[in-house]
Parts: C-alpha cells; structure tokens; sequence
C-alpha cells in the first residue's frame, strides 16, 4: 500500500523498492543496527544473531517456493544437508577454497532441489507437500545411512576445518562470532536484496503468477515447467548457501542437524513471519529462532515461582512453539509482515481508522 | 509524510530497543579470586529419548557436586554448576554450551553422543575440558577431539568384552544380532564390533538391526534376527526399549540372550523388564552398581545415609554421573593444586587430567583406576560383566578386557 499523498510521475518512479523518505529512514536505522549489533552483544547473543542471520537465508529460499510460487516443500532439512556436505567435502576434501566450495554448493543443490522438484510438474498442494516429504526422507536416508561410508569415512559425522580465505582466519573465541556476523551479514543482505530484487523481474512474476492461478498463467503465456522448476532451483540455491554456511559455521556436519523438524521449523519460520513477503521470511527467521531462547529465559528467571516452567523446558518450549503456529494461523495468517503493516497503517492514518 | 515518518521511526526506535534489551549479561562467571566459585555447565537429558537414564545420571552429577562443596570444594571454592535440560536435541544442546561458555564456565559435562559429536570440534578451539555420557571411540583421540575425555571403556571396548563373552559361551560358533538405537550413539560400536569378529577370527555372524523408537513391541525385529539364527541379541539403547525386547524374548519363548551394553545394563532393565523376563540376560556395565559392594562405594552410601536417601532406590545410572563428575573434579583440583593462584583455564585442566596419573575409583570403574595421557583419552579399559538373577545384577567378572 503506498501512502496516502505519494504519487507516481513515472514508471521509474513507480518501480522504485522505496517511495517514502520513512522508508529510507527504516532502512538507515535497519543498517545502524546491523552495525551496532557487534558492539552491544556479547558472544552468546552473538551466535543467536548468526543463527538468525542463516536462519533468515534459509527461510528467504524456503519462501521463494512456498510464499512466492505455492510449491509446498517439506524437503528444506534435505537440501540443507546437500548445501552442508557438498561444501564441507569441496573444501575439506577436495582443497577447494572455501568461498568456491560453498558457491559450487550453491549450484549443486539447485540442481537436486530442481531434480526433486519435478514432481511439481504433476502436483499441487497436499500431494506435492508428500511428495517432497519424501525428498527429504531420501536425502535423510543417504547421509544417515551413508552406505559405504562414502561421506563421513565411518565416523558419522565430518570435522569441518576452520573458515579461511586468502590468508584471512577466523579466530579463536574473542572474535570468532564477531568475525562469522561480519559475513553472515553480508551474505544475508545480498541475499534478501537478491530475493527482493527477483520478484521486480518478469521470471519472478511468473512465479507469482504460478501461485495465484496456474490455469490462467499458461493462458497469458508463462512457461509453467520453466517456472516451476526454475522456482525449486533458486530456492534451492538459497537453501545450499543456509546449509553451507551451516557447516563452516558450526565446524561440524552430521545428519542429525537436518532432520524433518528442520523442515518444519523453517516452515514455521515463513507461516509465522508472513507467506510471500520477504520481510516476513526475515521477521519469522528472527522470532522463530529467539523464541526458544527467550523462553529459557523467562523460565530461568521464573523457576522459583514457577518450578514447572523450568523443570519441563523442552516440553514447554515445544508446546510454545505448537501454540504459535496454531495463533497465527488463526488470528493472523499473513503472519508478522502484516501485523508490521498494520502498525505502519495505524499511525499513517491515526487519528482515522482508514 | 510526517506522519508516516514519525510512525516509522518509532516503531524502529522501538525494535532497536527491543534488540538492545535482548541481550542479557554476558559478564561470564570466569573471574577467579581465592574463593571465587569454579562454574561447570551441565547438559542434561532429562526428558528426551533417553532421559529414563539421562536423569538419574544428572541426579547423580548434582549429588557428588553437592558432597564436594559439603566437605568445603576444590581448594575452599565451590563447585557452581549450571544444568539445563536439552531433551536429547543437538541444536538445544549447542545453545546450551554457547551460553555456558558465555557464561564463563571452565568445564562442561555433556550427554549423548550426536551431541558431543557435534560440539567436539567447537570444544577443542574453546579449549573447555568436555566429558559426557557418550563413550565413543572416535572422542578418545586427542588428536580428533583434543579437549574430550572418555571416562569409561568405549562402547566399541564394551562390544568387544561381549563378543569374547559370547564367544566363550557359545563355544566359537553363534550367530549374533546386534539391536542399536538409531542414533550415532546406537552405531558407534558396530562397525568396531565386526572388525573385532574377523580380526580375532571368532566363527560369530554378525547382522545389525536399528532399533525404530516409539514402538509398542520388538516382535518384528525379532523375527528378523531369528531368520538370522541369532541366540545371542547385543543391544546397544537405553534401558526401556531394552526391556522392551527382554518381554518380547519371554512372551515369544525364543531361545535368545541378551547382552547389554552400557545404557541398558542397569537395574532399570532388570525392573522394567520385569524379574522373570531379564533372568539370565547378561549386562556389560563398567561402573559398579551399589549391590556389588566396592570400596569406591563407600562415599556414595555415607552420602546417601546423610541424605537419608535409599541405596535400593540409587541404579547404576546414578553412579555412573558421581563417578564421571569425581574424575572431572579431581582434574580440576590437580589444576587448582598445580597453577596455584593462577586464573583456572580449561587449558590446565586439561593438562592435569593428561599429567596426574591414575585417579582411583575404588574398584568403581572398571579394574577402579582412571588414567588419561596427551596421546590418549580413554580412561579406562576394562569392564563388569553381570547376570541378571533373581531381580540382581550379579557379577560374573569384575575388570574385563577385550
């Protein structure tokens, strides 16, 4: 919705990411606070912040297919495992440089997310939610069974060397978060700028297109194998780069880190935080991710009084987690993007109701 | 526009409050003077997959630290420890060691395997001495995993002392299914299990069955082992699915022993299974129960008696987590004893568990002396085997080897 007063003289104009100068404001504040982050934390919300940061690249792909395109995929823990091991064994085996590893990571999970993807060419919703349940299923198998020990060498699970580049280390634990932020950070904005940037172009509308009305897409012309595949590979690709970034970040790879709950979680994360709204991929990466942490919290600082809360933590924090998805779906289903807006709403409007 | 502009930068003066105010202190408890306490992080499963011994493991970790800081701590400081419940997860269990190393801990004491596999490499270049209730081999190598140690003999020690029991009583000529939770804690003896049977050249098959969790019954498992011709069943799980088998064995009248392993060769087994269903079956268990009466033992039931607590009502599980808890302590008090006023580190912890020789359980752990050194973490080799009879564990042998 454009703000009452703000008038379009151009199609420049009128195709720009911000029309009102609030807009810039938010944003200058958004980079102000990414660059204070570092200063303010110490290292254990910096880790929150770094695991907001892959979450927030994971959940952008998963939104891509899901939000943008309505290609239900339950296969997000899979390909995040095909971005991890592929990019570990590049680097770590292969001496590939690590920036290539990760990048060729990329590329490889597109190519499996769109291998996968392909019976989104025959179904649509529940079946096609089955169907890549069942990616994940097959993915989950290979590098948990990891049949003639071809990924972890018998051991299960595979040391991951620490990040480096050109001479550069990231160091020992004074730094180590705040060095992965610096990187994390960059990566997360290129890619939400790379995600916010596609759905300006004539391939990410015929996503949307795809999404809100298959029949009538092929009718104006849009290819809909092309664009349904198209839509798995590039989620993919933001998924491989999560699932890469997930190894060198936490120095170790094995499959119980990609499990169905994974798949889950991020599907939480864009239900909660908006479905086809990059800001909402970003909103519910953040408070998916800090809620568990912020029950702990309040159940730490509650235990005297209530000894319940903390002597059940993980039950409570899973029952917390069941609760949200279910209030959201039910008070809001536009998720936390649109609760954003209508904030954004009431003070543009204010003192009128609309 | 004002308007916008105005509700825009309050709602981000708002947000960047928020994010300012979710950070908590992270002042760490590290700072050491004379009778500063010594902070430990616990990771704990108290109410995850294996929680049915994960719990009275903790319970026995918070009794010796409580006993230890009762007789006045490691050189008049108190043992601080924090323990959280991570519920068998790996992502909650990195949260948890995140935060304990924010919080400045020297030490932290783990749980399972996928977790302390996970964290190892993260625990080495944190340089905190990491001990758990996972007896993986591949955490016994320094070189690996230079800042884990291995109290007990490995699973992979623990399925080899039963191969050679097996082989023995079958008289070299058996076949055996090997039942494992489907976890990298149920599979890291396997594969070491098989190489153990060619390389000693026992006439053993050998076939592994992951167990699926949630089930009502074994029965379908173990018809499969019984296409195999397994008399013997090694299962390498926590107690309750062990026991679960136990049943299923006497409910079907199969002609099969069970040899436990470790997390399911307690008397939880034994009581969950029921007296007449784990008659016979056979536990490999490296920590002493307090029915086989062990010197080590003593300290355990004057604290128990003090406490007014029940012998009967104490299972190997709990012992295991006051043995493990000791052996970390006594590094900790040979660091303290070492670099005397010097700020305590990970770092010389351990370098005193490497350097100090054998720490004595008192028959506890396996022969009872613990000892580590620079080119190996494994504290121990040997084993108890016991029997299940009469509703008892009763020792066959005290201090196997493979």
């Amino acid at each position: 919705m454009t703000a009452t007063g703000v008038h379009h003289r151009s199609y420049t104009s009128e195709l720009r990411l911000r029309a009102t100068r609030a807009e810039y404001v938010r944003l200058a504040l958004m980079g102000v606070l990414l660059v204070v982050v570092p200063f303010v934390l110490d290292n254990y919300w910096m880790s929150i912040a770094n695991t907001i940061l892959i979450a927030i690249i994971g959940a952008v792909g998963l939104n891509i297919l899901v939000g943008y395109t309505g290609q239900i995929s339950l296969g997000q823990g899979g390909f995040l495992a095909v971005g991890a091991y592929t990019s570990v064994i590049l680097s770590d085996r292969m001496g590939l440089p690590t920036p290539l590893a990760i990048a060729f990571a990329v590329v490889f999970t597109a190519v499996v997310g769109t291998f996968f993807g392909l019976p989104g060419l025959r179904l649509k919703g529940l079946y096609l939610a089955i169907a890549t349940l069942a990616s994940q299923q097959i993915i989950e198998f290979f590098i948990r069974r990891d049949i003639g020990d071809f990924l972890t060498g018998g051991l299960g699970y595979i040391n991951v060397e620490r990040f480096g580049f050109l001479g550069f280390q990231i160091g020992g634990r004074d730094v180590f978060e705040r060095q992965w932020y610096v990187i994390l950070a960059i990566l997360a904005v290129l890619s939400v700028m790379a995600a916010r940037n596609l759905f300006r172009t004539g391939l990410g509308r015929s996503f949307m297109a795809v999404r809100d009305q298959d029949i009538a897409a092929e009718a104006i012309g849009v290819n809909l194998t092309r664009a349904k595949l198209t839509a798995f590979a590039v989620s993919s690709g933001f998924v491989g780069l999560a699932g890469a970034l997930t190894a060198h970040y936490s120095e170790v790879v094995s499959w119980e880190k990609f499990t169905l709950q994974v798949s889950i979680l991020y599907l939480a994360m864009i239900i909660v935080g908006g479905l086809g709204s990059i800001a909402g991929a970003v909103y519910g990466a953040i408070f998916m991710t800090l809620l568990p942490v912020v029950i702990r919290n309040v159940a730490n600082a509650f235990e005297s009084v209530v000894p319940f809360l903390g002597n059940q933590l993980p039950a409570v924090q899973n029952a917390t987690f069941g609760l949200v998805i279910i209030l959201f779906l039910i008070i809001e289903p536009r998720g936390l993007n649109r609760l954003w807006e209508r904030i954004k709403e009431f003070f543009r409007f204010w003192p009128f109701r609309y | 526009m004002n308007r916008t502009r105005r509700g825009a930068l309050i709602a981000s003066l708002a947000a960047l409050t928020l994010g300012l105010s979710a950070c908590g202190n992270g002042d760490g408890g590290g700072g050491d003077g004379d009778a500063s306490p010594i902070p430990i992080g616990i990771i704990a499963d108290l109410s995850g997959a294996t929680g049915d011994v994960g719990t009275p493991y903790n319970q026995g970790m918070l009794a010796y630290i409580n006993h230890l800081n009762a007789e006045g701590g490691i050189d008049g400081r108190m043992i601080e420890a924090d323990s959280n419940d991570y519920a068998y997860e790996v992502p909650q269990a990195e949260d948890l060691y995140r935060q304990y190393v924010n919080d400045g801990v020297v030490a932290v004491q783990g749980w399972g395997t996928g977790d302390t596999e996970a964290l190892h490499t993260r625990v080495g270049q944190d340089e905190l001495p990491f001990m758990s209730g996972s007896f993986a081999e591949s955490l016994t190598d320094p070189n690996e995993a230079p800042y884990n140690f291995v109290v007990a003999p490995t699973y992979s020690d623990q399925m080899r002392v039963a191969l050679n029991w097996i082989n023995e009583d079958s008289g070299g000529d058996a076949e055996v299914a090997v039942f494992h939770h489907d976890s990298p804690f149920g599979t890291a003896p396997v594969a070491d299990g098989q190489e153990w049977v060619e390389e000693q050249g026992y006439g053993l098959g050998y076939q592994a069955y992951a167990m699926p969790g949630g089930q009502q019954n074994y029965v379908g498992l173990l018809n499969q082992a019984q296409s195999q011709g397994a008399q013997y069943i090694v299962i390498q799980n926590v107690a309750s699915p062990a026991a679960l088998v136990a049943r299923d064995i006497a409910d079907q009248n199969l002609d099969m022993t069970i040899v436990c392993l470790n997390w399911c060769g307690n008397e939880l087994f034994i009581d969950t299974a029921g007296e007449q269903a784990a008659e016979g079956h056979m536990l490999i268990q490296p920590f002493a129960p307090l029915s086989v009466e062990k010197e080590g033992h003593g300290i355990i039931n004057d604290y128990l008696e003090e406490e007014g607590i029940d012998p009967e009502s104490v299972g190997t599980s709990w012992v295991q987590g006051w043995y493990v808890m000791h052996v970390m302590a006594e590094g900790i008090r040979q660091a303290v004893e070492n670099n005397d006023g010097e700020e305590l580190t990970g770092e010389m912890i351990r370098e005193a568990l490497e350097t100090m020789g054998p720490i004595d359980t008192g028959g506890v752990i396996g022969e009872g002396a613990i000892e580590f050194s620079a080119e190996s973490h494994r504290g121990s080799t040997s084993t108890g085997v016991y029997r299940a009879e009469g509703g008892q564990m009763v020792e066959v042998e005290a201090g196997a080897t493979p």
